[in-house]
């Protein structure tokens, strides 16, 4: 249904039906897919990555000028792309890891190529905000680094690490719909093919509500687990 | 008594930024006596706080030595510093409590260094507690209590390894005057119970008089004076010292004419 032949309301009514969502459903199932795997790995890189950079900075625990430069300077990189270039640059990446630059596997190299940089720098800037003088307490004590890092600066950033994280996410979900434009399938694909090229703006609206709805939940989720830890040290 | 548990000897720190450097630290002599309660009063900006710093290698000095019983202090490597820091209590003017833990877990976070575990280490716990007065708040969050018993939790965290030295880095500078009474009490008490040796800075006269046996006058990188605290209220030799004295003196004289009134 297009809005050029039908009113608005008509086409918000028949985004709700069933012939809409039986094309809308597999496309959830492959942008969940896609949003869970990426996420799983740029946690896992983000973090990996933003503890480096905060470990080896000037003021860190185990200063390295050259580590810390070149690291930052590669993520600067990344960051300096915009998401389309970033797909459009790890097609042959994707190629040559998961053996095709289609579908929902080659969009997840993409994803992770771009948002991992992201998250790495959230996770940096969340670091930081811990008071160094529970750091110098822990030096005080005879803590070691390693120590001072897991059991000190990550526990006591753990509620801005979570929103951080649920940050990425977000981004992460809206990178998928992007890359479904070039090919990954997904929500993106659906509203690209029938809502853009095919003016089925019905399926476009179906798009819609299913990303902001997505959106609303991690979100919600990610702040309320912030915010019961925040409750429980009473911090708030 | 030992004479010099902890001795200091021509320490020097500077420190640099874009325009200048600073010298914190110029040739710094000071001993300290095993199980005195040991001042060092001073303007904000005297360097009292680096040295205090200097003491567990917090700041590393340029030159010069630290030592405290038979370990020199300035000259171990990384793992041996590590091991001698879990020996040297600190407390701090903000307190420095983990808040992701418990009352409980940030006492015994220094007890997992030493490895001290399971029973052993909750028994050391309680033991800590009572002797700071806050055993009912043993599961507690820092960030449900009050400044002095933050404080006290600070104490009680510091001293869980049993040191022989309890460094106090204007401990009670960010506490009212009552609560830094009683913190004061809890060190004379812990000193006096333990026999542990206290080095205390402030900028404030009033907490050596307090609390201290020994004292020394800092200013700009300088140790001007040290002495007893009687002797030095007595007969203030440094015009610094002098200053200080007076200034404490205009308070508590206007308050003895408020009282008069």
């Amino acid at each position: 249904m297009s809005l050029y032949k039908y009113s608005f309301w008509e086409v918000l009514k028949h985004s709700f039906s069933a012939e809409v969502w039986d094309k809308v459903m597999p496309a959830i199932g492959e942008t969940m897919y896609m949003v869970a795997v990426s996420s799983v790995f740029v946690l896992i890189f983000g973090v990996l990555l933003g503890l480096i950079l905060v470990m080896t900075s000037k003021e860190g625990l185990v200063p390295c000028k050259v580590i810390h430069s070149i690291l930052g300077a590669v993520i600067n990189c990344f960051r300096s792309l915009p998401q389309v270039i970033i797909i459009i640059v790890m097609l042959p990446v994707a190629r040559a890891l998961v053996g095709k630059s289609y579908g929902s596997n080659a969009c997840i190299i993409s994803l992770i190529a771009s948002c991992v940089p992201l998250f790495a720098r959230l996770v940096e800037s969340s670091l930081l905000e811990i008071d160094k003088g529970k750091i110098e307490a822990a030096k005080a004590m005879g803590s070691g680094n390693m120590r001072i890092l897991f059991t000190i600066m990550v526990p006591e950033t753990l509620p801005s690490l979570i929103r951080a994280f649920t940050n990425a996410v977000v981004i992460v979900i809206s990178m998928t719909a992007l890359a479904g434009s070039f090919g990954a399938g997904g929500i993106g694909y659906i509203a690209v093919t029938y809502g853009y090229t095919r003016y089925r703006h019905d399926l476009l609206f179906a798009t819609i509500v299913v990303l902001i709805v997505i959106v609303q939940a991690v979100q919600l989720v990610g702040d309320t687990i912030s915010k019961v830890i925040l409750k429980k040290r009473h911090l708030i | 008594m030992d004479e010099k548990f902890i001795e200091v000897s021509q320490l020097h720190k500077t420190f640099y930024n874009k325009r200048q450097r600073i010298e914190v630290l110029k040739g710094i002599d000071l001993s300290v006596q095993k199980g005195e309660i040991y001042g060092i009063v001073g303007f904000s900006g005297a360097g009292k706080s680096t040295l205090v710093r200097c003491m567990n290698r917090l700041e590393e000095p340029d030159s010069g030595t630290v030592r405290i019983g038979d370990k020199e202090i300035t000259s171990l490597g990384k793992a041996a510093l590590n091991e001698q820091r879990r020996k040297i209590g600190m407390i701090f003017q903000q307190f420095n409590l983990f808040d992701s833990m418990t009352v409980a877990q940030n006492i015994a976070y220094p007890l997992k260094l030493t490895g001290v575990k399971g029973r052993e280490a909750n028994e050391r716990v309680d033991e800590m507690l009572a002797l700071v007065g806050l055993t009912e708040k043993k599961k507690a969050y820092p960030g449900e209590l009050s400044g002095g018993q933050k404080q006290r939790v600070g104490i009680a965290r510091a001293l869980a390894n049993r040191p022989d030295v309890l460094l106090s880095d204007e401990a009670t500078s960010a506490l009212d005057p009552q609560t830094t009474l009683s913190v004061l009490d809890l060190l004379k008490e812990i000193n006096e119970k333990l026999g542990l040796t206290i080095i205390l800075i402030t900028h404030e006269l009033e907490v050596i008089k307090y609390a201290c046996h020994r004292m020394a006058v800092m200013e700009d990188g300088r140790l001007l004076e040290q002495g007893l605290v009687k002797e030095i209220f007595r007969h203030p030799k440094c015009e610094t010292a002098r200053n200080f004295i007076s200034v404490y003196n205009r308070f508590r004289s206007e308050e003895e004419q408020e009282d008069v009134q």
